[in-house]
């Protein structure tokens, strides 16, 4: 009886079961949180490449910011029958029960730059860590000794604070050696550049400009950091920053920054296909090269693997033209005789 | 009869005496023509969509995926079908939904715990928070209502303020941050992780069509026993059998798709059992859905057999009319704004247990998705004509439309270009059709 | 015609006395110190031109609008009326001139709303509203076929039914009757002729608006006139001519009294 209804309903509602049995080659699904945002057009072309490369067909959806959506999106990718699933989510919890889905069916998740909160993702980011080490590092190089600023992120973003840990590490030596002294430090509300510019105006007036290094952690904000110190006269100061924004490469041309911190989303991009190829041909999690144990802020002990960025500074400015983030003539525009490729 | 399906108590058998003697097959039915019009381009689009995916559309996994995706929307939607009926409308649902579901997450995660004293995991939790949610939403609900009715502002304008309003009580409720997880309870009216199981889906499926059955026999009766010619026995047979073989098949459906192994296996492993050899269980009819069904049913027959679906419709149709017939035209429109309420947050239960917490976004965007489906499934914003099945069928096929095109791969933007020309052409050919059968 | 004595002459209570009323809008007196009364088996004509306060003042006395000052009265008993249902429970029922139909909804919904019949669950039961409103029709209007139609599918006629049948099933004692006519052909205007006659003989007490003096002539016991929101006078059919009813309605003077 049962058999022959459902017999009936397939029939009439005329779905063919034999073409889900066909086997296919390989399918990677890609869950983005809002493809309106420019810069994911970049990590596409590179999971694409890299899917193209291993012979995997690469589908995709866009949770146009919803997280609701993105549940529905990534049902329906299962649906699809894809092999593997790499997710950009739009909320760290709320994408819980996709990865669930996902779980269920064993299907392999790779968390792509931002964190899911399950430990059966692999989540795969850049070293935030790293990445503050590395800006420290830069500007502790130019300016081994003298009074130093520290212009962290927002408040609110967990990673504001990671970057700043990641100073303090090598900062530290310096400081306890007397060499160097944190005068001043604040948070920029929402990473947003006129913020960080006020508290830098505040600083310098209450050190009564003696300062000779700042370590800001993005470009944003070094960007806030180099007008107030323009405006008084003192550009050319060591300062830190990150993202390779277009504009503060061109300062690092110009001398008014030292570094910028640069992670290259192509490599992000061919990581996460790569992984998730290897996922779903079988590769343990923990067995993925360069793949460590790491505990989330909130708790949770999962697997995954930090790339590390680059530090652009005036003697590597060639890598990022070379790689085509940006041309010659953006990068150094008002420069006249300086690094290359800008002489 | 065409037309007489817009009314609400037009009963489409319940035609004068003397017919015409030549009556076609199809008339002799007495089957409702906009309700075939819309299950007929909703099949199409499953066909073209299944085509399009080698299958993948109408597999039993994905007809599931979709009922439960629809849910929300469509529960919203079946209110949205009396504010509109009324000529007013609301949009500020998706900002009520999430206040509603803040309101929920905050009282099970946060307040009852840490004020009341109750444990997470206490078994009033869920139930408690339900209470307060629906609590908010109908009052809310009634507010609007009452500045609408009693102080005459225009609902759009009370209800465009309500949406900045509400979105941002959601977000100050919980500081824009995720409340979760939701109680286990609370979670088991999202879909997946509340389902009937096969057994207990085929009875209530059961029951469901025996119920229907019985229903169409008595209304039957009922107007023989007036004097009123009926339709054929055949006909009424035909019928009845139809839709009986509609909710089995959509039951049998529904227990096609199997619980993976792996969950199976887990759910054994935590009681501490072996899978036994060939194990197969199916999820079944998911909660939600039941949820659905049950809001359907209650407005259909608010809609159809009560005074208050009767003032609805009049006051829609004239609301002068209305008035001088003795109609309380504004605690009508209370009542409206405060069901629309109640039933925006029964959707928060649905949407937040979804994703099994509470996120600040949840529900954006909503208002425009409720209003889509309640016009594409025949309302009309003029006033005085809408269904609740129409409303259902119309999130239903938005949503089929937007899950089947995020499976075939049309990029993000021509998704919603697509969306938004059904939804004028839906309305274009309602507009041509009720010409053609001479209505309003 | 030996039936056209005055009611008033049996020592009969007034059904009703509209004393003092008055309305404005917005600074225009609408209705400037009118006072009438009704009795019953007895049909009043209401006569002047548009805006001349007719409707308004029936209007007042059905509940849609609430005067500014003065008194109703109903057998005799200080009456209050602020909306349609209060008018309603004073057996009060109006046929307006826009007919007051829904036009989405069907025949029987129509005259049954805001009254509807319902089942011991409190359902409303549309198979005994629609068998009720098949008996009334077929007294009203043999030739009323669409019951289970929406009412904008009707001509004009048989929306003027339905608006009759909702005010005379429900054993009204007032009847308002606004342009009742005015959409109709000779054969149904002669139809509702009959049923003024035939509601006039049960006892029901009848206010007839009308732009036709000559019918006016023919179905009213008493003719009153206003012009600018002012009662000019009213008048027994038999003392007066349709000259002096015209005359009343253009110059707004009463002839029988001037000359008296």
């Amino acid at each position: 009886m049962r058999n022959a209804i459902l017999a009936a309903v397939i029939a009439t509602a005329g779905f063919s079961t034999s073409a889900i049995a066909e086997q296919h080659g390989m399918t990677i699904g890609v869950s983005w949180s809002n493809f309106q945002e420019e810069r994911w057009k970049t990590d596409e072309a590179a999971i694409k490449a890299a899917l193209e490369a291993a012979g995997a067909e690469y589908v995709s959806s866009d949770a146009q910011s919803s997280s609701s959506k993105q549940l529905s999106d990534v049902e329906s990718l299962i649906a699809q029958g894809v092999d593997a699933l790499i997710i950009l989510a739009q909320d760290t919890q709320a994408i819980g029960p996709a990865v669930e889905a996902a779980f269920n069916e064993g299907i392999p998740v790779v968390a792509y730059d931002r964190l899911i909160e399950d430990d059966r993702a692999f989540y795969l980011t850049f070293d935030n860590v790293e990445v503050g080490r590395m800006q420290a590092r830069a500007v502790l190089e130019a300016a081994p000794e003298g009074n130093y600023v520290m212009i962290k992120g927002s408040p609110t973003d967990p990673n504001a604070d990671f970057l700043r840990g990641g100073q303090q590490e090598v900062l530290q030596e310096a400081i306890d050696a007397g060499k160097i002294t944190i005068v001043g430090e604040a948070y920029t509300d929402q990473w947003l550049p006129a913020n960080a510019q006020r508290n830098m105006e505040q600083i310098l007036t209450a050190q009564d400009n003696k300062v000779d290094a700042v370590v800001a952690s993005n470009d944003g904000t070094a960007g806030g950091a180099v007008a107030a110190l323009t405006a008084q006269g003192m550009e050319g100061i060591p300062v830190s920053g990150q993202d390779g924004d277009h504009a503060a490469l061109n300062r690092v041309a110009l001398g008014t920054q030292t570094v910028s911190i640069w992670k290259d989303a192509r490599e992000l991009g061919r990581e996460a296909g790569e992984i998730a190829i290897a996922l779903a041909s079988g590769t343990e999690m923990s067995a993925v090269e360069g793949a460590e144990e790491w505990t989330s802020p909130a708790g949770t002990t999962l697997t995954a693997k930090f790339l590390d960025p680059i530090p652009v500074t005036a003697d590597n400015l060639t890598a990022v033209t070379d790689a085509g983030w940006i041309d010659v003539e953006t990068l150094c525009q008002g420069v006249t005789g300086g690094p290359a490729p800008c002489n | 009869m065409s037309e007489t399906d817009t009314v609400p108590n037009a009963a489409p058998s319940t035609r004068p005496a003397p017919t015409a003697p030549k009556r076609s097959f199809l008339s002799q039915l007495e089957l409702d023509l906009r309700l075939l019009g819309m299950i007929g381009a909703f099949i199409i689009v499953c066909v073209v969509f299944n085509v399009l995916t080698d299958g993948r559309f109408l597999t039993p996994r994905n007809i599931f995926n979709l009922s439960i995706q629809t849910v929300s929307v469509a529960i919203m939607a079946t209110g949205m079908v009396f504010i509109i009926v009324t000529r007013h409308i609301d949009l500020s649902v998706g900002a009520l939904l999430a206040t509603a579901s803040a309101v929920m997450a905050m009282m099970q995660t946060r307040w009852l715990p840490d004020l009341v004293g109750l444990e997470l995991g206490h078994p009033a939790l869920p139930w408690l928070s339900i209470v307060a949610g629906l609590v908010v939403g109908a009052g809310i609900g009634a507010f609007h209502g009452w500045l609408v009715g009693y102080l005459t502002i225009p609902a759009f304008i009370v209800t465009l303020g309500g949406l900045l309003v509400w979105r941002n009580v959601a977000w100050y409720l919980t500081s824009g941050q995720t409340i979760g997880p939701l109680d286990a309870t609370f979670q088991s009216f999202g879909g997946i992780n509340g389902t009937l199981g096969a057994q207990w889906s085929w009875i209530v499926g059961a029951v469901g069509a025996v119920f229907a059955a019985l229903a169409m026999l008595s209304a039957r009766r009922n107007k023989a026993a007036h004097g009123f010619k009926v339709k054929p026995f055949w006909a009424e047979a035909a019928v009845i059998g139809i839709i009986v073989a509609a909710i089995l098949g959509f039951v049998a459906v529904l227990n096609a798709y199997e619980i993976p192994s792996r969950v199976v296996a887990r759910d054994f492993a935590a009681r501490g059992l072996e899978v036994p050899e060939g194990y197969i269980a199916a999820y079944g009819i998911p909660y939600s859905v039941l949820l659905l069904v049950g809001v359907a049913v209650a407005m259909t027959v608010i809609a159809r057999k009560t005074r208050l679906g009767r003032y609805i419709f009049a006051t829609g149709g004239n609301p002068d009319a209305a008035e001088l017939s003795g109609v309380n035209t504004r605690l009508l429109t209370v009542k409206v704004f405060a069901l629309m309420g109640g039933l925006v947050a029964i959707s928060a239960v649905v949407a937040s247990a979804r994703l099994t917490n509470h996120s600040n976004d949840i529900g954006t965007l909503d208002e425009l998705r409720v209003i889509a489906a309640a016009v594409i499934g025949g309302t009309a914003l003029s006033g005085g004509i809408g269904t609740i099945y129409g409303a259902i069928l119309g999130a239903l096929i938005m949503q089929s439309l937007q899950s089947g095109m995020a499976m075939v791969g049309v990029d993000a933007p021509l998704q919603n270009i697509v969306v938004g020309t059904v939804l004028v052409a839906a309305v274009l050919i309602d507009i041509i059709y009720r010409r053609r059968v001479g209505g309003k | 015609m030996t039936m056209q004595t005055d009611p008033r002459a049996n020592g009969a209570k007034p059904l009703v006395e509209l004393k003092d009323i008055r309305i404005a809008f917005g600074g225009v007196q609408a209705v400037d110190g009118v006072s009438l009364d009704l009795y019953p088996g007895e049909v009043v004509g209401l006569l002047g031109h548009n805006g001349a306060g007719k409707s308004t003042l029936i209007k007042i006395l059905s509940g849609a609008y609430k005067a500014d000052s003065g008194e109703i009265w109903i057998n005799g008993e200080k009456a209050t009326i602020n909306s349609p249902r209060d008018a309603r429970r004073y057996n009060i029922e109006t046929i307006y001139q826009t007919l007051a139909l829904a036009d989405n909804l069907d025949a029987s919904s129509n005259l049954f709303l805001g009254r509807e019949l319902t089942t011991r669950l409190g359902f409303v039961d549309d198979a005994r509203q629609e068998a009720e409103t098949r008996k009334i029709m077929a007294r009203l209007n043999p030739n009323f076929r669409k019951l289970s139609e929406p009412v904008s599918a009707l001509s004009g006629g048989q929306r003027q039914s339905v608006a009759i049948a909702r005010a005379v099933y429900f054993n009204a004692r007032i009847l308002i009757m606004d342009e009742p006519t005015a959409a109709l052909g000779v054969h149904e205007t002669a139809m509702v002729a009959d049923l003024i006659k035939e509601l006039k003989a049960q006892g029901l007490g009848i206010f007839l608006i009308s732009h036709d003096t000559r019918e006016m002539m023919d179905l009213c016991d008493r003719v009153s006139v206003m012009k600018n929101g002012q009662l000019i006078g009213t008048e027994r059919v038999e003392d007066v001519t349709e000259d002096d009813i015209l005359s009343m309605i253009i110059m707004g003077k009463n002839p029988k009294r001037e000359a008296a």
